[in-house]
């Protein structure tokens, strides 16, 4: 079956993107690792919207990218905030509050 | 082939707009873009009355919330994706009070600090409109929609002070976090999507549960959109980001954050649990109930060695969001009691924690820290403000006559009445807990009442009209909930959401 | 072997195909070309013009309110585009719904307008 294809691919996007946002310490890496994520959710979607003859899951896929958008916006600002602050966006610099 | 396409695509069906059901959202809404619409025509000039305008649009939203619930009648619009009931309104009024609140505490804060004032009331009001949508949403893609709606402008909100590499850093680790549990909790719902071939949570429910062991796509969704909601609630063990962003954060930003966002994400939780995963109780209990007894225990144990006014509110907070997860963990043998109970602690956690940040916020007035040593004293120089902290923490702490007692009372009944080993345990974990957090607050309670102010210094302390006003609100309703227990109890006597089939 | 996974013998198959086609002709390429190396051919081409700069060069941080200006409302057109091609079934009540939409959209060009991004400096 087809299916299973697509959610095979979905789940490895996942599985590399759970990686990158665990492993990285890039910021702009754990955007790009969170982006991979979201679209494997847009595969499944799509996938399963197709399987079940429901046009639900193609609506939720396109919700999901406006929002995507939206917040890598947000993101990419709070990067670049960062990096005027302190000329880097090294994760593991960003220690200032702990306890 | 054209013909062909027109003959699948179904007629197009105009939905029946309750147009009451939906006026709490239009009004916040069109108070959201009067806020902007004053900025774009004013710019700077307009600043002082953002905030005016802004409170307005949220008392605003309160007379529809009034008008539908004294109407009493359970609303549902496209289908089931919009659902308002009792729970929902009772819900949707706390967000608005605690918005109305939060906005109290930043009018001189924001001002002060010399940041942009009009953005950040209208980022506040499109924040709470995710909130009071959540309320209502009973689909994963308006419930999906309405948890970005109120993240977004709060990771904005908490890097807010922009030159300050604390508030950035605040941000940023709210913020990756934040779309890191967004997205994991996507993916379960794409999996629960796929599972039952639904977007409606009653759909959900119907075709996931019954007999028999689930399939693994739906334990899988399940448990991923309960990982991103802990997230969201900041449960142990994905509660790391909640210190730092509190502590980063402007105050009234944690307060808003540490009150408001948790409850939304408990009330995406409770949507969740009570009506999309109802019959599937078996794959729930069990990991709520992990992250209830790790919540208190851990949250407790850290909140014990904190030196930071802030950072123990935070793992308070923690720890309190483990007592209200405690009653969903029974969710599916007590449900009336399960949901009536952390409603109830809802409201009144909301009460008392927003009043210990007031208090924090007028002490910083002077001290301009949050360390718990400058609150050595504070009854020589502020004996109002020492006095109402020490009901919103011994509030907190859960002793009698109190709103918090009452609430975790009903916790404690709740978790027994489901007469299930793992609900005994659980009130053993409630109870033990109950005593380490004592522990920490009446610590506070001591530094403040007995010992002497650091370096003599007892100036008095200004605090503006606005904050009194907060604490006055706060302090008024945690004593309240306490003395007079039958009216939480009245008013969160939810009956088990609307939609669900039993 | 279950045909799933039989199925994906076939891409391997294809995939080590198109490497060794690939990689046999870069081969023979090498092997026939003539082989002068010198300065210029290493520098990095830029339309003629004696190329200036690191080859690593950040783009302008300007660029980045532009981008993100554009990929907003680039992305809004996923909810105009589903509406636009069953206009006349939702009638005047699609187009009330989504000059709303619309009209919320403006509202942030504005601002942003208002506040000067929208200016080259």
């Amino acid at each position: 079956m087809l299916l299973n294809q697509f959610l095979v691919l979905a789940a490895i996007l996942f599985c590399i993107g759970v990686y990158g946002v665990l492993v990285r310490k890039n910021a702009m890496l754990v955007l790009m690792s969170v982006e991979l994520i979201l679209n494997a959710v847009n595969i499944n979607l799509v996938a399963f919207g197709a399987l079940n003859d429901d046009v639900g899951g193609s609506v939720f896929a396109l919700f999901t990218i406006a929002v995507a958008a939206a917040e890598v916006g947000i993101g990419l600002a709070i990067v670049l905030l960062m990096y005027r602050n302190r000329r880097s966006i090294d994760l593991s610099e960003a220690d200032m509050l702990k306890g | 082939m054209l013909a062909l396409l027109a003959q699948q695509v179904p007629d197009f069906v105009r939905p029946d707009i309750d147009w009451h059901a939906a006026a709490p959202e239009l009004t916040l809404l069109t108070f959201g873009a009067l806020v902007t619409m004053m900025d774009i025509v004013w710019l700077e000039k307009g600043r002082k009355l953002t905030s005016i305008v802004a409170s307005i649009g949220l008392l605003a939203t309160m007379v529809p919330i009034i008008t539908l619930a004294v109407d009493g009648a359970d609303r549902s619009m496209f289908g089931g994706a919009f659902v308002v009931d009792d729970y929902a309104l009772i819900m949707k009024a706390v967000f608005i009070l605690t918005g109305y609140v939060v906005i109290l505490l930043s009018t001189n804060y924001i001002a002060e600090g010399d940041y942009w004032e009009n953005e950040y009331y209208g980022l506040l009001l499109s924040s709470i409109l995710g909130m009071i949508l959540m309320a209502s949403a009973r689909d994963l893609i308006t419930i999906f929609v309405a948890l970005e709606l109120l993240s977004i402008p709060a990771y904005m909100l908490a890097t807010w002070r922009k030159r300050d590499l604390k508030s950035n850093e605040a941000g940023m680790k709210y913020y990756l976090m934040g779309v890191f549990a967004s997205a994991i909790m996507l993916y379960g719902m794409s999996l629960l999507y796929g599972g039952s071939g639904s977007t409606l949570l009653t759909d959900i429910n119907e075709s996931i549960s019954g007999p028999g062991d689930p399939s693994a796509v739906v334990v899988l969704g399940i448990i991923f959109v309960i990982v991103g909601f802990a997230f969201k609630v900041s449960a142990v063990p994905f509660h790391t980001w909640a210190p730092d962003t509190y502590e980063g954060a402007p105050t009234p930003i944690t307060a808003f954050l540490s009150v408001a966002s948790k409850a939304a994400g408990f009330v995406a939780l409770m949507n969740m649990l009570f009506v999309g995963f109802f019959g599937r109780d078996d794959v729930y209990e069990p990991v709520i109930w992990i992250l209830a007894a790790l919540s208190m225990t851990v949250g407790n144990l850290i909140a014990l060695r904190q030196t930071n006014m802030v950072r123990l509110l935070a793992y308070s907070g923690v720890a309190q969001a483990g007592y209200m997860l405690a009653p969903l963990a029974v969710a599916g043998d007590v449900p009336d009691s399960a949901l009536a109970a952390t409603v109830g602690y809802l409201v009144i956690y909301a009460a008392m924690n927003l009043g210990a940040f007031a208090v924090v916020i007028a002490v910083a007035r002077k001290t301009r820290t949050a360390e718990i040593d400058d609150y050595r004293g504070l009854f020589h120089w502020a004996p109002g403000l020492t006095v109402a902290m020490t009901v919103f923490l011994f509030a907190l702490a859960g002793i009698p006559p109190l709103g918090g007692w009452w609430a975790k009372f009903r916790i404690m009944g709740a978790v027994i009445e489901a007469n299930t080993a793992a609900g005994v345990v659980m009130g053993i974990f409630v109870a033990v807990n109950s005593v380490i957090a004592l522990y920490y607050y009446a610590r506070i309670g001591v530094k403040m009442w007995a010992e002497p102010a650091p370096d003599d210094d007892t100036a008095p302390v200004r605090v503006p009209v606005s904050l009194t006003s907060a604490l006055v609100l706060t302090a008024a309703a945690t004593i309240a909930f306490g003395v007079l227990p039958g009216l939480v109890g009245e008013v969160t006597k939810v009956s088990l959401l609307a939609g669900v089939g039993g | 072997m279950s045909d799933f996974l039989r199925s994906y013998l076939t891409v391997a198959i294809f995939g080590l195909v198109g490497f060794a086609l690939v990689g046999a002709f870069l081969g023979l390429g090498r092997l026939l070309r003539p082989d002068k190396p010198n300065l210029a051919k290493t520098e990095a081409y830029e339309s003629g013009v004696d190329p200036t700069g690191d080859m690593w060069s950040q783009s302008n941080i300007r660029y980045y309110i532009f981008a993100l200006l554009f990929v907003m409302f680039d992305v809004e057109a996923v909810f105009i585009f589903p509406w636009a091609a069953r206009l006349e079934a939702y009638e005047i009540f699609g187009l009330i719904e989504m000059a709303i939409f619309i009209f919320i959209l403006l509202l942030g060009l504005l601002y942003a307008w208002r506040k000067g991004v929208l200016k080259w400096v």
